[in-house]
């Protein structure tokens, strides 16, 4: 490291975006998998918690790509 | 039964070592209100590995000197290693009043995972989950906490709303963005390190296993017992290497954390 020179975006990121991508992708399933599954148990339903899964997956796709998509 | 139709294996008694690899039995049992607090192999493997960082950081630096030497001289490139490698470059000059736990994390998580592959010890001290785990709420807590001081509560809008996006999807998004956070950074810190400790501990203690009954046995498979001898003390080396690299993302993962509860995103 050096105190001169033109200063540089920190690298060392590149396993935390891999890390984030997939934290978030398991995260929108857990969460809305979840969400359904109760909803399920409440309403006697099956089918939410594969609706939710879906859901979850659909929305932490939207927040990679928000995230880390180019733009 | 029919003994030639059973597989090679079973027949000769070759079991190979399984989960039960991990378990220890109690050479202290100990009880206090109900918690269990026995000592076994892995709780005295713990005292020891902490000791040994004690120990090693305090002789290192118990008498320093402007021109390093010896055990400091060693010391001294570990501390500069988490510093610049870790620290300065994930987090910036702004991190490093998080130097002492990133090291302490670091060098704490390699010892525990060396007892992998030292000789008579022989037992990755994170192949047990009790301190993965530990570790893993230590850096949830520690960058929850830093978010807080550095941004106040407003830490936790904006972390569970991210901006520019229309309100109706924070629905959507914000249960996904509490679990991503609170939930699996810490689980996968965790799980990570422990699922990588078990299956080197497992793959290194069936290959030596298999290794010596090959070796052992008065037939043709002493040529293939050859063979695995020499691919176990490959996968020492490789388990050298695996102890290194899950300490090393461990411990930049928890910096990666703490930078990104430092600032809110943009």
């Amino acid at each position: 490291m050096s105190d001169s020179g033109p200063p540089r975006e920190p690298s060392g990121r590149g396993a935390d975006v891999v890390w984030s991508i997939i934290g978030t992708l398991v995260a929108g399933v857990l969460a809305w998998g979840f969400i359904g599954w109760l909803l399920d148990q409440w309403l006697g339903t099956r089918f939410l918690v594969a609706v939710g899964i879906i859901v979850g997956m659909a929305g932490a796709m939207y927040l990679i790509i928000r995230r880390h998509g180019g733009g | 039964m029919n003994l030639p139709t059973l597989p090679l294996a079973q027949r000769e008694g070759f079991h190979a070592p399984g989960i039960e690899i991990f378990e220890w039995p109690d050479i202290v049992h100990l009880e206090v209100a109900g918690i269990d607090l026995s000592i076994n192999r892995v709780v005295l493997q713990m005292f020891l590995v902490a000791l040994l960082v004690w120990g090693l950081f305090f002789l290192a630096f118990r008498r320093p000197r402007l021109v390093p030497s010896g055990l400091q001289n060693v010391m001294e490139t570990l501390v500069d290693f988490i510093r610049n490698q870790i620290v300065l470059e994930v987090i910036g000059r702004d991190g490093l009043r998080f130097l002492p736990y990133l090291t302490t994390l670091f060098v704490f998580v390699l010892f525990g995972n060396l007892g992998g592959v030292l000789p008579l010890i022989q037992f990755p001290l994170n192949g047990r989950m009790a301190l993965p785990a530990v570790m893993a709420i230590c850096s949830l807590l520690l960058f929850i906490s830093v978010g807080i001081s550095s941004q106040g509560p407003a830490y936790f809008r904006n972390a569970l709303f991210p901006p520019g996006i229309p309100w109706p999807v924070y629905v959507l998004l914000t249960p996904i963005e509490f679990v991503s956070t609170f939930v699996v950074r810490p689980v996968t810190l965790a799980i990570r390190l422990l699922a990588n400790m078990i299956a080197g501990h497992l793959i290194l203690s069936v290959f030596f296993v298999a290794t010596g009954y090959m070796l052992t046995s008065a037939n043709i498979s002493v040529i293939f017992g050859l063979g695995s001898l020499i691919f176990s003390v490959a996968l020492i080396a490789f388990e050298l290497f695996v102890a290194g690299l899950q300490a090393y993302v461990f411990t930049i993962l928890s910096a990666v954390y703490i930078a990104g509860a430092l600032e809110p995103e943009h």
